[in-house]
C-alpha cells in the first residue's frame, strides 16, 4: 500500500489530494494568502484528516502550480500544466485537449495517449478570460462568484463584452448595468467572452473530439454551457475538475514509487 | 532527471577576456573619435556597408549594439522612458526608442559617450520602424541621410537584376562619400577590408559550427552573443580578423578537456529571435537548469548569414557587398528562414527549437506564431514560443516564462520516457 500526496498551490486557492494505490483516499481546498508555505502546510493536513491518516504515512509529495517551489516538505515539483495533462487522462482516459480555466490562467493543452504533453498555450501577461475575471464581474453586479453561472442560463440577450481587459471588463459591465440590462443578459454575455478568449488558445494547440475541462472555472455550469455549444460537443468535467492538478501531481508522485497512473 | 542546480555559465576565458577588452576600445575610440572630429557613420547590423565607409576613414555605430549593450547593463528603462516622454508609444521599437531617448542625454552610456552622426546609412530598409528612425535623426542632427534600398529576398539565391540595382546604388554612395570626404575610394583599402571581413566570417563560421558536435561544446545563442560583437561592429578590422582564431582555439581546448558548456547536455535546441537582453542571464539559467543547450540559432546571424556559404569577396567588393547585404537574415522571406530553421534542426541534432518574441518588434517577430504552429504540426518538432522584449525589462515576466519553460522541457523529458519530475529548486 502507498499513498502519495498531491500539492496544487495555485494563485487563489490550494488544493491537496491523496492517492492511495491510485485511489482518491483524501482531499482538500483552501483559500491561499501571503505564507504559501504555512497555506501548503495546511492543505496536506486537511486531507490527511479527512482521509484519517498520519503525514509519516505519505511516501511522496509533489509540489505543484505557481507556488510549487513552496511545498517545502515536498520531493517533487511538477509544473500544473504537466499535472493537468496527466489528471485529466487518469479521470478521462480518451480526452486529447485539456481546457484548465484557473483564478489567474487559462491553458489549452494537446495531450497524447499517454497523458503526456504535446502542446500547449496560455493567456498571456493577462487575467481576462480567467477565474478573476469572473470574480470581478460578479463583484461589480453585486452576485457571489459561485451563483453566476446557473444565473447566466436564464439569460434572453446576451449582451457583447468586447474589451479583453478585466479591468476595463468591469467597467464594460457597469456601463450595461446603468443603461438597465438585464444582469442575467450581462453575466452570459461575460460568460462567452470568456469562452471566445479560451476558444483562441484550444485552437492554437487543435480541437480534438474529446475535450476536458478542468480547474475552478469548470465548476460553473455557466461556462460548461458556453463551452459545450461553441465547441458543438459535451466536454468533460468530473465532480473534481477543481483537483485535477492536485490529482496529476499525486499520480507524478506514484509514478516515482513504480506504480501505474492508468 | 530534471532541474539541476545554477552554477556561473562557463565562457571561453582568454577570448571572453579579449572581447571585453575589444568592447571597451571601441567605446573609448567612438569618444576619441568624436573629440578628433573623425566622422561617425550610423548603420544598422543587418546587411551594413561598413568596409566601404571604414575605406573612407569613418568610425561606424550600430545604435541596435549600443541599445543591447544598454539593455545588458540594465541601463535601457531610462531611455526608453525618456523616448517615451518625448510621445514614442508604448510598442514602438526598444532600439528606437533606447537610442532616441540616449540621444536627449547626449549618448552618455555606461560604458562610454556615444557621439552623434555625420551620416545615417540605412543599409537595412525591410523595417518601416527603422526608416522612421533615422529620418528622426536627421532632422534632428541635419547630417545626411543614405537610403540603401534593399529588396526582399524571395528566392535562395539573390538575382542578378537584384545585385545590379544594389551596385548601381554602391556607386552612388560611393561617389556621395567622395563628394563629402573629399576622398576617392581607395580600392585596395577596401579590397583590404573586405579580406578582413572574409577571414573574421571565416573563423566565426567554424565556431558556429562546432554546435553540431555531441555534445555541443558551445552555446550558440547565450554565449554566441558574445563573440558576436567583433563581426557585427568591428568586421574589417586586423583585430576582428584575429579575434576568432583564440575563440576555435579554446572551443578545441574544451573538446580535449571535456569542459562543456553545461555539465550533462540533456536538450538540444535551436533558437529564434532576439534575446530579452534586461533579463538576459535570468533567462539563460531557465536553459541551464534543464542541461539545455542552444547548439544552433538564427540571431547570432543578423549580422550575416555566413554559414549558409557566403563570405565577402575581395575580388569582386561591390558585388559580394550586394550580395551579402541582399542575404541579411532579416531580409529573406519567411519559407527561407523557415527552411532555415529546418535545415539547423536536422544539422545540428536539435531536440527542440525554442522562439523568443519581441513585444515591441514586429518586423522580426510577426510570423513566427505561424513558425511554431509549422514547426510543431508539420514537421513534427516539438517548439515553445515566449515572448518578452528585447529592450524594455517591464515585458519579462520570471514567473510565466520560466512555469511556460519547465512545462516544455517536462513534456521533452516525458516523451523520451523518464518521468517528468523535478527535484524542488526555485
Amino acid at each position: 500500500m502507498t499513498l502519495v500526496a498531491g500539492v496544487d498551490l495555485g494563485s487563489t486557492t490550494a488544493k491537496c489530494v491523496l492517492l492511495e494505490d491510485g485511489k482518491l483516499i483524501g482531499k482538500s481546498l483552501s483559500p491561499v494568502g501571503v505564507e504559501l508555505v504555512k497555506d501548503a502546510d495546511r492543505a496536506l493536513e486537511r486531507a490527511l484528516v479527512e482521509a484519517g491518516r498520519e503525514r509519516s504515512e505519505v511516501s511522496v509529495v509533489t509540489g505543484t502550480g505557481y507556488g510549487r517551489f513552496k511545498v517545502t516538505f515536498g520531493q517533487l515539483t511538477v509544473t500544473e500544466i504537466g499535472c493537468h495533462a496527466k489528471g485529466a487522462h487518469f479521470l478521462f482516459p480518451g480526452t486529447r485537449v485539456v481546457l484548465d480555466i484557473g483564478g489567474q490562467d487559462t491553458k489549452a493543452i494537446k495531450i497524447n495517449e499517454k497523458g503526456e504533453v504535446i502542446d500547449f498555450a496560455m493567456n498571456d501577461k493577462c487575467a481576462a478570460g480567467t477565474g478573476r475575471f469572473l470574480d470581478v464581474c460578479a463583484g461589480a453586479l453585486g452576485y457571489d462568484v459561485n451563483e453566476i453561472g446557473t444565473l447566466s442560463l436564464g439569460a434572453r440577450h446576451p449582451v457583447k463584452v468586447t474589451n479583453t481587459c478585466t479591468v476595463f471588463a468591469e467597467s464594460e459591465v457597469t456601463s450595461y448595468v446603468s443603461r438597465g440590462k438585464d444582469p442575467k443578459d450581462i453575466l452570459a454575455g461575460l460568460h462567452i467572452s470568456i469562452v471566445n478568449r479560451s476558444l483562441s488558445l484550444l485552437q492554437r494547440v487543435g480541437i480534438e473530439p474529446e475535450v476536458t475541462f478542468t480547474g475552478g472555472v469548470s465548476r460553473n455550469e455557466g461556462m460548461v454551457r458556453t463551452l459545450d455549444r461553441r465547441l458543438g460537443l459535451r466536454v468533460n468535467v468530473n465532480p473534481l475538475s477543481q483537483y485535477v492538478g492536485a490529482i496529476g501531481a499525486a499520480l507524478f508522485g506514484h509514478e516515482r514509487l513504480g506504480g501505474s497512473a492508468a | 532527471m530534471g532541474e539541476t542546480a545554477t552554477t556561473e555559465p562557463g565562457f571561453l576565458t582568454t577570448a571572453r577576456e579579449r572581447q571585453r577588452q575589444m568592447v571597451e576600445e571601441y567605446y573609448a575610440g567612438l569618444a576619441d573619435a568624436g573629440g578628433a572630429k573623425k566622422p561617425i557613420a550610423y548603420m544598422f547590423v543587418g546587411g551594413n556597408l561598413t568596409e566601404i565607409v571604414r575605406s573612407f576613414g569613418y568610425e561606424v555605430v550600430f545604435p541596435e549594439i549600443v541599445a543591447l549593450n544598454c539593455a545588458i547593463k540594465h541601463a535601457s528603462l531610462p531611455n526608453i522612458l525618456n523616448a517615451e516622454s518625448q510621445g514614442y508609444g508604448l510598442d514602438v521599437c526598444g532600439y528606437v526608442k533606447n537610442d532616441l531617448g540616449l540621444q536627449e542625454i547626449g549618448g552618455q552610456t555606461p560604458f562610454g559617450r556615444v557621439p552623434p552622426p555625420d551620416l545615417l546609412v540605412c543599409s537595412f530598409s525591410g523595417c518601416y520602424i527603422y526608416v522612421k528612425w533615422w529620418e528622426a535623426l536627421a532632422e534632428k542632427y541635419g547630417c545626411p541621410l543614405v537610403m540603401f534600398d534593399v529588396p526582399y529576398m524571395r528566392d535562395a539565391l539573390p538575382q542578378p537584376e537584384d545585385i545590379q540595382y544594389l551596385v548601381a546604388q554602391l556607386h552612388e554612395f560611393v561617389a556621395l562619400l567622395e563628394k563629402t570626404t573629399g576622398r576617392s575610394l581607395d580600392l585596395a583599402e577596401l579590397r583590404r577590408t573586405l579580406a578582413n571581413s572574409r577571414q573574421a566570417e571565416q573563423g566565426w563560421v567554424d565556431y558556429l559550427a562546432s554546435g553540431r558536435r555531441h555534445p555541443s561544446p558551445i552555446e550558440a545563442y547565450f554565449e554566441a552573443v558574445f563573440y558576436m560583437f567583433p563581426i557585427n561592429v568591428l568586421r574589417g578590422t586586423k583585430a576582428a580578423a584575429e579575434f576568432y582564431a583564440t575563440v576555435n582555439a579554446e572551443v578545441d581546448e574544451r573538446v580535449r578537456t571535456g569542459r562543456y558548456p553545461v555539465p550533462e547536455e540533456k536538450f538540444r535546441l535551436v533558437v529564434e529571435g532576439v534575446p530579452p537582453y534586461p533579463s538576459y542571464r535570468t533567462f539563460w539559467d531557465f536553459f541551464r537548469k534543464w542541461g539545455a543547450v542552444s547548439v544552433a540559432a538564427t540571431y547570432p546571424k543578423v549580422g550575416g548569414l555566413f554559414d549558409r556559404g557566403f563570405l565577402h569577396d575581395p575580388a569582386r567588393p561591390m558585388e559580394s557587398i550586394a550580395e551579402y547585404s541582399l542575404g541579411a537574415y532579416v531580409n529573406q522571406s519567411w519559407p527561407l528562414r523557415r527552411k532555415i530553421i529546418e535545415d539547423y534542426v536536422r544539422e545540428f541534432g536539435a531536440d527542440a527549437v525554442l522562439i523568443h518574441g519581441i513585444k515591441s518588434c514586429r518586423s522580426f517577430t510577426a510570423g513566427q506564431g505561424d513558425l511554431r504552429d509549422w514547426l510543431i504540426h508539420d514537421l513534427g518538432v516539438p517548439t515553445l514560443y515566449i515572448e518578452s522584449d528585447h529592450e524594455d525589462p517591464r515585458y519579462f515576466a520570471p514567473a510565466q516564462i520560466k512555469n511556460r519553460m519547465d512545462a516544455f522541457f517536462e513534456s521533452l523529458q516525458q516523451r523520451r520516457g523518464a518521468s517528468a519530475i523535478a527535484t524542488v529548486t526555485a
